[in-house]
């Protein structure tokens, strides 16, 4: 290879290193932001609701922004070629939703302190799936490896000594400790296994916006069939969902922000994996607890030693979100990556070089550019019209806010996505 | 010498798939702990 050729080969790999850990970046920085409409609604309603409500908003999320970027005609042609994967799509889906309800139960046993750093081990689940199954670190050098575990630790750390300091260890979260231990690590570990598919997807060449939206049938039917089965049947879960109703636009703004920024974690996972680009946004800890302390006031009344605790915390998690954006994949673990692509189009008879391509950020697909239909418009307009719909019944949440640090948060988060999505956009068109 | 290619179907290559068994086991166990904290 001539120097020209291969220095034009690696400003490609180091740009699309690049978009991945934006990519990662703003996940946090959205998965955050959507705490925020969701406190306005979480003390109004039972924790099934809460997920029911959020995932209905997540469901139109989920077909809104691919059909309004792609089209429908994109998604269904890639669907088709990669049509093994929609078995992993729903089981991902299933995944949150178990492990999500899990987390309700480990912090009525022993409280948001202890649960939350358990469950946000999932990034050291998913970097140890990422090894094993996909080959990531293989071959990154003892350097690299200690940047991706070292900050992915860093982050976990950081997490808990936040989690630690800002959480209010009340000792109303009596409960049988071990069962909530359990249920914490659980929903660790299945939310770390909820990569798998990920991963698997994205090897495949198949295009995050189109993967999302079989995801959400299996968030919808697995949080109908849970929400049944421990909320007291379909009667009582519909009753209840109509008696949340004045809070409803919030869980469903809150499941419009949580999926744009999922949707920036799944292009993270495609372009520099599962092991760097979860615990990248992991740093979800950081944006929620900015608009915690800024907006809601929420750390007023803590005390020094643990006002001290909270900027060590996000120091701890800054380090090591810096260690792992720091740490691009080496041309021997890029190799060890296209073993595993090869694997899986030697098991499901895809095109390698179509894969490679698409690895690359470049879909020949999305060249193709699939006609768009008129009844597409109607995604959009429908999610729209239920936004609408539900705003017209909002209650106005009795919860102090602080409007100025509320539009900085604001303006901040939609500048990440505006830079981020602007980066996606030119590197890889959304592929 | 020529090498025949046999094609294995879709749902084979999917079941005898390890990327499949290890979410799904975690998923059952997910559910178990569930049905015990109920």
């Amino acid at each position: 290879m001539s120097v020209a050729l291969k220095t034009d080969a690696e400003k490609q790999v180091r740009s699309l290193h690049l978009v991945g850990v934006v990519c990662g970046l703003a996940a946090g920085a959205w998965l955050g932001t959507a705490e925020a409409p969701v406190k306005l609604a979480a003390g109004q309603a039972s924790p099934f609701i809460v997920t029911l409500g959020m995932v209905l908003g997540v469901f139109m999320a989920r077909w809104t922004i691919p059909v309004l970027l792609k089209g429908a005609g994109f998604v269904v042609k890639d669907l088709r070629q990669n049509a093994h994967l929609i078995v992993w799509a729903l089981l991902a889906g299933a995944l949150w939703v178990v492990a999500n309800t899990l987390t309700v139960y480990a912090i009525r046993n022993v409280g948001l302190s202890i649960a939350f750093p358990l469950w946000n081990m999932n990034c050291l689940v998913g970097l140890f799936w990422g090894w094993l199954f996909f080959n990531e670190l293989r071959g990154a050098g003892w350097k690299g490896v200690a940047q991706v575990f070292g900050g992915s630790a860093a982050l976990v750390v950081g997490a808990a000594v936040l989690a630690w300091a800002t959480t209010t260890r009340t000792p109303g979260a009596s409960g049988n400790a071990l069962l909530g231990v359990a249920a914490a690590l659980g929903a660790g570990v299945l939310w770390g296994t909820q990569y798998i598919p990920y991963r698997k997807a994205y090897i495949s060449g198949i295009n995050p916006l189109s993967f999302v939206t079989v995801i959400a049938f299996g968030e919808l039917v697995s949080t109908l069939i849970l929400g049944t089965v421990f909320a007291g049947g379909v009667t009582n879960l519909g009753h209840q969902l109509a008696t949340a109703r004045p809070f409803l636009f919030w869980l469903f703004l809150g499941g419009f922000c949580w999926v744009i920024g999922d949707l920036f974690q799944q292009y993270a996972a495609k372009y520099i994996g599962i092991g760097r680009g979860i615990p990248l946004s992991n740093t979800n800890q950081l944006w929620g607890l900015a608009w915690g302390a800024l907006v809601f006031g929420e750390l007023a009344s803590i005390g020094e030693h643990a006002r001290l605790l909270v900027l060590t915390g996000s120091l701890i998690m800054i380090v090591g979100a810096a260690l792992i954006g720091s740490a691009a994949a080496p041309a021997s673990e890029r190799s060890s990556w296209s073993e595993a692509m090869q694997r899986e189009c030697n098991r499901y008879s895809l095109d390698r070089a179509r894969v490679s391509t698409i690895l690359q950020g470049d879909d020949p697909l999305a060249r193709q550019k699939p006609q768009r239909r008129w009844w597409e418009a109607l995604i959009p307009l429908c999610s729209l019209g239920v936004m609408a719909w539900l705003g017209f019944s909002i209650q106005r949440p009795n919860v102090g806010l602080n409007l100025p640090w509320m539009l900085c948060l604001l303006a901040a988060t939609v500048c990440t996505l505006f830079f981020s999505g602007l980066l996606l956009w030119r590197r890889t068109r959304f592929s | 010498m020529k090498q025949s290619i046999v094609k294995r179907p879709m749902w084979a290559a999917i079941l005898s798939d390890v990327h499949l068994w290890v979410p799904v086991c975690v998923l059952l166990v997910g559910v178990c702990l569930l049905l015990v904290l109920r």
